[in-house]
């Protein structure tokens, strides 16, 4: 397919369902759910009902069974509305990505579907207290007896597991193997020995959850494991590898939603006897802030159009996801500063945007391991 | 029962307009089109229960529009309804709503119709023609501001409800039969995801310009159409007056003052 950057109707279809459900319904939700730290179920509910929550799952599984391209047009939408809600309507995909790279059709037809049928929400079981970045260092003991694997240890930070039903679990038979003795399985959240810790209270993205998920001798069938013994570092790598573009499209949806609000206040607010827009260093923000959205959003486009024709995209799904949430970060802190003494308050939108985007720097591979991959990547051009 | 929808694709409420430089309508020139176009909604809403709740045997979705109108009919067709028509205009032309009910019953009358829907009137022009001009065109009843429906298929009648100054009216009418409805008994369903990727793969018929212009010539009475003179925006509002002031309880007092001395509405 030769390069385009006009949307299909059928993608401008997907965004205005996306825009319409995070305009009317996220959006006026937001706020309170920061605040309080709230889990707003039936919001989560309403996007499984329209369709906007499994689409990673094929279709013959119950999914929406969308390109990575679609899901980045719907995940920007959702996210101008509220960058927590849609980490944890993502967190699905992510969840449920380890099961669609490694898991046999028998597994994905006894595990995807019945999750699918309904509304629920899955978590993704990889980082530990003992450190994120360093995956092939992970604890999580897993040892086979017989027909099964017993799981010991902890996981960390994980989004959604205080609601979720189902875990992927990333642990190892043997930690001196580092990657080659990882293995991932799924875990039901009612398995005997399998609990949640407490739940963290957040900087940002207060409507999502995050908890720990503690692991005390608990069975799971060998019919639970994904691929081989071995394979499971493989497995949450490449998923990573396909969820970390969306991450910089749920940047990009943040940015653009502080840009917009600053957008619009400048046009207001007067100084000096003019609108702030008209004061040549306040226009000199908005432009930089239009062209990093910019940047971002191509970027992340060609990380997943190249995903969509089949090629490997590590550099450019990393290359997306670190420009985009570092170019978020800058974009919401101009927005607080063209607010002025306004941006710094919590009765305006705009300090919620700076606080939500710091997350994407840090989860699903933070920025200096991106910037590791990324250099790694290009400097083999030249080896 | 057949049932034809008819919805019109126009600009976005939130969509900021300039005049044309031919001063006569709007620039389409960035504006965003939706079919957002709140009675359509309800009629195409309305058309979807009769299909599910009254056992109609499909719902067509047709539009006069240029290209990008096709945009509203995949929207119903996410909707759920069956099958669409576009009757396809130059991109800038600019129709009169009795020459667009000409076309519109010219197409509807070679297809199949036991109830034709139609929003009471347009987001855009509002000129509200449309559901009456149709049933005259085609010889129909047209019954006008609906607000409730339900079709008893044996009899072939229609048991309607539409609000009138100061209460309800209740009445029932025969059809085939054109209705323009002020709002249906139930919210515009937003189309699921599934249903969008459905609508992919349902039929979508182009009729050009002028096969439907040929069909209209069978109808009854002339071509007849308004011509627009010109068209300009409302002027910027100006006057507003911000009050200063330290209490709430000051706030009051001089806008009260305000709205006596010089307002003089108290
Ligand atoms: C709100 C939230 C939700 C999350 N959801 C999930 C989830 O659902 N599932 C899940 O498995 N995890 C989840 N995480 C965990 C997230 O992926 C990790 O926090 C992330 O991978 C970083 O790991 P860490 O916190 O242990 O930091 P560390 O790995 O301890 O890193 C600390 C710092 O050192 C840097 N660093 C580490 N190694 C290097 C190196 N080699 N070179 C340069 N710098 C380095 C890091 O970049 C970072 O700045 C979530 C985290 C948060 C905050
Ligand atoms: C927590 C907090 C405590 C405070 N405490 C005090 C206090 O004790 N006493 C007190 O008096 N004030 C206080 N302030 C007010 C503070 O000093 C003002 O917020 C600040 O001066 C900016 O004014 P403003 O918020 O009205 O923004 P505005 O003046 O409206 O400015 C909005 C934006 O436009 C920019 N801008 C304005 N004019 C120009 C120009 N000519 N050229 C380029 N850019 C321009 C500004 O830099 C800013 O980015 C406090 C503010 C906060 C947030």
């Amino acid at each position: 397919m030769p390069i385009g950057f006009e949307l299909t109707p059928d993608q401008k279809e997907l965004q205005t369902l996306a825009s319409k459900f995070a305009r009317e319904e996220m959006a006026p939700r937001a706020p309170e759910c920061d605040k309080k730290a709230l889990f707003p179920e039936d919001i989560y509910r309403r996007a499984f009902d329209l369709g906007l929550m499994n689409l990673n799952v094929p279709t013959e599984y119950g999914g929406s069974g969308l390109a990575l391209l679609d899901q980045c047009i719907i995940t920007e939408e959702l996210a101008s509305a509220c960058g927590g809600m849609t980490t944890s309507i993502l967190a699905n995909c992510l969840a449920i990505q380890p099961i669609n790279l490694g898991g046999s059709p028998e597994q994905k037809e006894r595990l995807l579907k019945p999750f699918c049928s309904s509304y629920h929400l899955a978590s993704f079981g990889l980082t530990e207290p003992s450190g994120g970045s360093d995956a092939a260092a992970l604890k999580t003991r897993a040892e086979r007896r017989g027909n099964h694997y017993v799981l010991n240890g902890q996981k960390c930070f994980i989004t959604n597991a205080p609601q979720a039903s189902l875990f992927t679990i990333f642990a190892t038979v043997d930690p001196a193997k580092r990657d080659k003795g990882i293995c991932a399985f799924v875990v039901p959240r009612d398995t005997p020995g399998l609990s949640i810790g407490k739940e963290e209270d957040k900087m940002g993205q207060r409507a999502s959850s995050t908890a720990t998920v503690i692991m005390e001798d608990v069975k799971v069938p060998l019919e639970n494991m994904l691929g081989k013994e071995g394979e499971g570092f493989r497995i949450a790598m490449q998923t990573l590898d396909s969820t970390r573009t969306p991450i910089g499209a749920l940047a990009v949806g943040i940015a653009r939603a502080a840009l917009e609000q600053a957008s619009k206040y400048s046009l207001q607010r007067t100084s000096f006897g003019k609108k702030i827009a008209e004061h040549q260093s306040i226009a000199a923000k908005i432009a930089n802030m239009t062209i990093e959205l910019d940047a971002s959003r191509l970027l992340t486009w060609r990380a997943a159009w190249l995903v969509d024709q089949g090629h490997r995209a590590s550099l450019e799904s990393s290359i997306a996801k670190c420009f985009s949430s570092d170019a978020a970060m800058r974009i919401c802190d101009e927005a607080i500063q063209i607010f002025g003494g306004y941006g710094y308050m919590r009765d305006y939108p705009v300090e919620k945007y700076l606080r939500d985007a710091k997350l994407c720097q840090i989860y699903e591979g933070a920025n200096e391991i991106q910037r590791q991959v990324i250099a790694r990547e290009f400097l083999k051009r030249f080896a | 029962m057949d049932v034809i929808v008819c919805v019109k694709h126009v600009p976005d409420a939130e969509t900021r307009l300039r005049a044309a430089s031919s001063g006569k309508w709007i620039d389409p020139d960035g504006v965003k089109f939706t079919v957002n176009n709140t009675y359509d909604e309800a009629a195409a809403e309305e058309a979807l229960r009769l299909k599910e709740k009254c056992g109609a045997k499909s719902v067509r979705v047709i539009t006069v529009g240029p290209a990008r109108a096709e945009e509203a009919l995949r929207y119903v067709l996410s909707m759920g309804a069956d099958e669409a028509t576009l009757i396809e205009t130059p991109p800038d032309a600019q129709l009169d709503p009795l020459t667009t009910s000409r076309l519109l019953a010219g197409v509807i009358k070679t297809l199949p119709h036991d109830i034709v829907m139609v929003g009471k009137q347009a987001a855009d022009d509002e000129a509200g023609v449309v559901g009456s001009a149709l049933g005259a065109l085609l010889g129909l009843p047209s019954y006008a501001f609906v607000t409730e429906l339900s079709p008893d298929a044996t009899t072939k009648t229609l048991k309607m409800r539409r609000y009138v100054e100061g209460g309800e009216e209740h009445f029932h009418g025969p059809f085939p039969a054109v209705i323009s409805l002020l709002k249906g008994a139930a919210d515009p369903r937003t189309p699921t995801l599934p249903n969008i990727l459905k609508a992919r793969k349902k039929p979508l018929t182009k009729v050009p310009l002028a096969d439907a212009q040929a069909k209209a010539q069978a109808l009854p009475g002339a071509p007849v159409a308004g011509t627009v003179r010109s068209f300009v925006l409302p002027p910027p509002r100006t006057g507003a007056k911000m009050v200063e002031f330290q209490t709430p309880e000051e706030a009051a007092e001089k806008l009260v003052k305000l709205l006596r001395e010089e307002a003089k509405v108290l």
